[in-house]
């Protein structure tokens, strides 16, 4: 999970929905970033960490190696910003099965360019396999219309496979 | 896939630090010089072994290395500044560069690439003032800046010569800088300074930058201290002709025979629709040879103070600039940039990018 997915699970009340149908990671960095004074959001949301701790299966630290490894795989990486950038990092070590739930399109295009289309996927579809609607709209790059039609326009551009 | 960056920021580290080739090849343990060459020069592809002895070895992160939006050793700035202590400087300088950065990056990639050519004025430093003055009254012409130069300035430094131009919010006491890069220029402006001050800015940046090989200026001039040096006073000249035109001293005269108060009243009513200080006005009348010297320097200081308002202008113009704010949202839209890498850089959050945009016109949604 993302910094945003998490504060958008929040943002809609879906959080309690979404821990408890899924197993649900993320990054040191995105710890961080989903804290009041570091979202970068306005409003913020009320996050306590400690709850978010107890709720996520596995709060991953990033070493400098595997970030060095994700650069080098592709420098495209450098387009994110710190926490996105740890997340793909840290997913790149991963030989098991996982998905990445974020929103953001320039890192929806490097999942694409690293031929991992088909790992990428919409909160609204994490949501749904749950069976929880949202009292309040997803915004946009988290609904499942979206993010499908934008992996598609990414794929064509990239010349990769269609995930 | 790498797209040539980690090469040569490898280079220009090590160039800033003085390593030779050999020097690094036996930090990093290749077998020759012939390794480190290709990896300079993107031949060969870097391993993330290689790339994290690299970052140990020149001692930088390992951002460094592949981040477009960053000036890394590149580039020379001119502040317009006032007792603004060094590493606060220096540090907004960094957060500066990384705009500059950010739009010659994502220019490159969509299409928006600055003129193959650059302009250049043929003055020099032997060039007199009057030369200065005679510039600046036929680039205001041929460029047709209009009645109110100040008004149109910043469009056709953008429009006609491809100079980034930006509004900031500069750490207190910068009031402008100009930067000259290899492919690129740009001026930037405290938007917080009063709009006389903001456009003689813009107008001396851009004497800078239009003499930038012939007359390279300091890093640092101090705006609030007497000219130093003749290239500065060369643009401070160029400035005051391009914004205050001869054709625009005779349409607000005749200047003869005001002193004291009634002068002070004069200028400050003239200065405001020409968009300058009354100060600026005063001396450009001396220049010009509308005011004698004396009778200048006999108004009093006080009177001037804010154009003759009791509070200077409240006038806050939009953060950064219209072809900035279209640029990086459609890099956005595209998947160029990360929404929250934008915002970092901009020094925004992320639900005030659209409405900073949307100043300049530029609807973006950042859809998070």
């Amino acid at each position: 999970m993302d910094t945003n997915a998490i504060l958008e699970a929040h943002r809609t009340g879906s959080w309690r929905a979404l821990r408890g149908g899924h197993w649900l990671e993320t990054v040191e960095a995105c710890v961080i970033e989903t804290q009041t004074g570091a979202q970068n959001r306005r409003p913020e949301q009320r996050i306590e960490e400690a709850e978010l701790h107890a709720d996520l299966k596995a709060i991953h630290a990033v070493t400098d190696a595997e970030r060095a490894a994700a650069l080098a795989r592709d420098d495209f990486l450098a387009r994110l910003d710190e926490g996105e950038r740890d997340l793909w990092s840290h997913a790149l070590t991963r030989s098991d099965a996982w998905v990445l739930c974020g929103p953001d399109t320039t890192s929806l295009r490097l999942g694409v360019r690293l031929g991992l289309g088909d790992r990428l996927v919409a909160l609204e579809d994490l949501l749904a396999a749950v069976g929880h609607r949202p009292k309040l709209p997803l915004r946009r790059n988290y609904t499942a219309a979206w993010h499908r039609a934008e992996r598609a326009a990414m794929a064509l551009e990239e010349g990769g496979r269609c995930p | 896939m790498q797209a040539g960056f980690i090469g040569a920021r490898i280079k220009a580290k090590r160039e800033e630090l003085g390593f030779s080739q050999e020097a690094v090849t036996r930090l990093l343990g290749f077998k020759d010089r012939q390794t480190l060459s290709a990896i300079e020069t993107g031949d060969r592809r870097v391993s993330a072994e290689e790339l994290l002895r690299f970052s140990e070895a020149l001692a930088v992160p390992l951002d460094y290395f592949a981040d477009p939006f960053l000036l890394a050793g590149e580039g020379r700035f001119s502040w317009r500044q006032s007792g603004v202590p060094a590493p606060k400087l220096d540090a907004y300088e960094r957060d500066a560069g990384r705009l500059i950065a950010l739009f010659r990056a994502l220019g490159a990639e969509m299409g928006r690439e600055p003129p193959l050519l650059r302009r250049t004025l043929t003055l020099t430093r032997a060039s007199s003032y009057e030369d200065a003055v005679a510039a600046g009254e036929r680039f205001a012409e041929e460029f047709g800046l209009g009645e109110v130069p100040a008004l149109r300035l910043g469009e056709a430094m953008e429009r006609d010569l491809g100079i980034l131009v930006l509004m900031v919010d500069a750490v207190p006491g910068v009031s402008g800088a100009a930067c000259h890069l290899p492919e690129l220029d740009a001026v930037l402006i405290n938007r917080r300074e009063v709009p006389g001050r903001r456009h003689y800015d813009l107008a001396h940046e851009l004497f800078h930058i239009l003499t930038w090989d012939a007359m390279p200026p300091e890093r640092l001039e101090d705006f609030a201290a007497p000219p130093r040096g003749r290239v500065e006073q060369l643009a401070n000249n160029f400035a005051a002709a391009v914004l205050m035109p001869r054709a625009a001293l005779d349409r607000l005269g005749p200047w003869d025979g005001l002193e004291g108060n009634v002068l002070a009243a004069r200028l400050n009513a003239a200065a405001e629709p020409l968009g300058v200080t009354s100060s600026a006005l005063r001396w450009r009348l001396v220049g010009a040879g509308l005011l004698p010297k004396a009778v200048a320097q006999g108004v009093d200081e006080a009177l001037l103070r804010n154009n003759g308002r009791e509070e200077p202008a409240r006038e806050l113009p939009p953060l950064f600039s219209k072809p900035f704010a279209e640029l990086v949202a459609a890099a956005v839209d595209r998947g160029r940039i990360s929404v929250r890498r934008v915002a970092g850089l901009l020094g925004l959050a992320i639900d005030d990018l659209a409405d900073a945009f949307a100043a300049h016109g530029v609807a973006f949604d950042p859809g998070i």
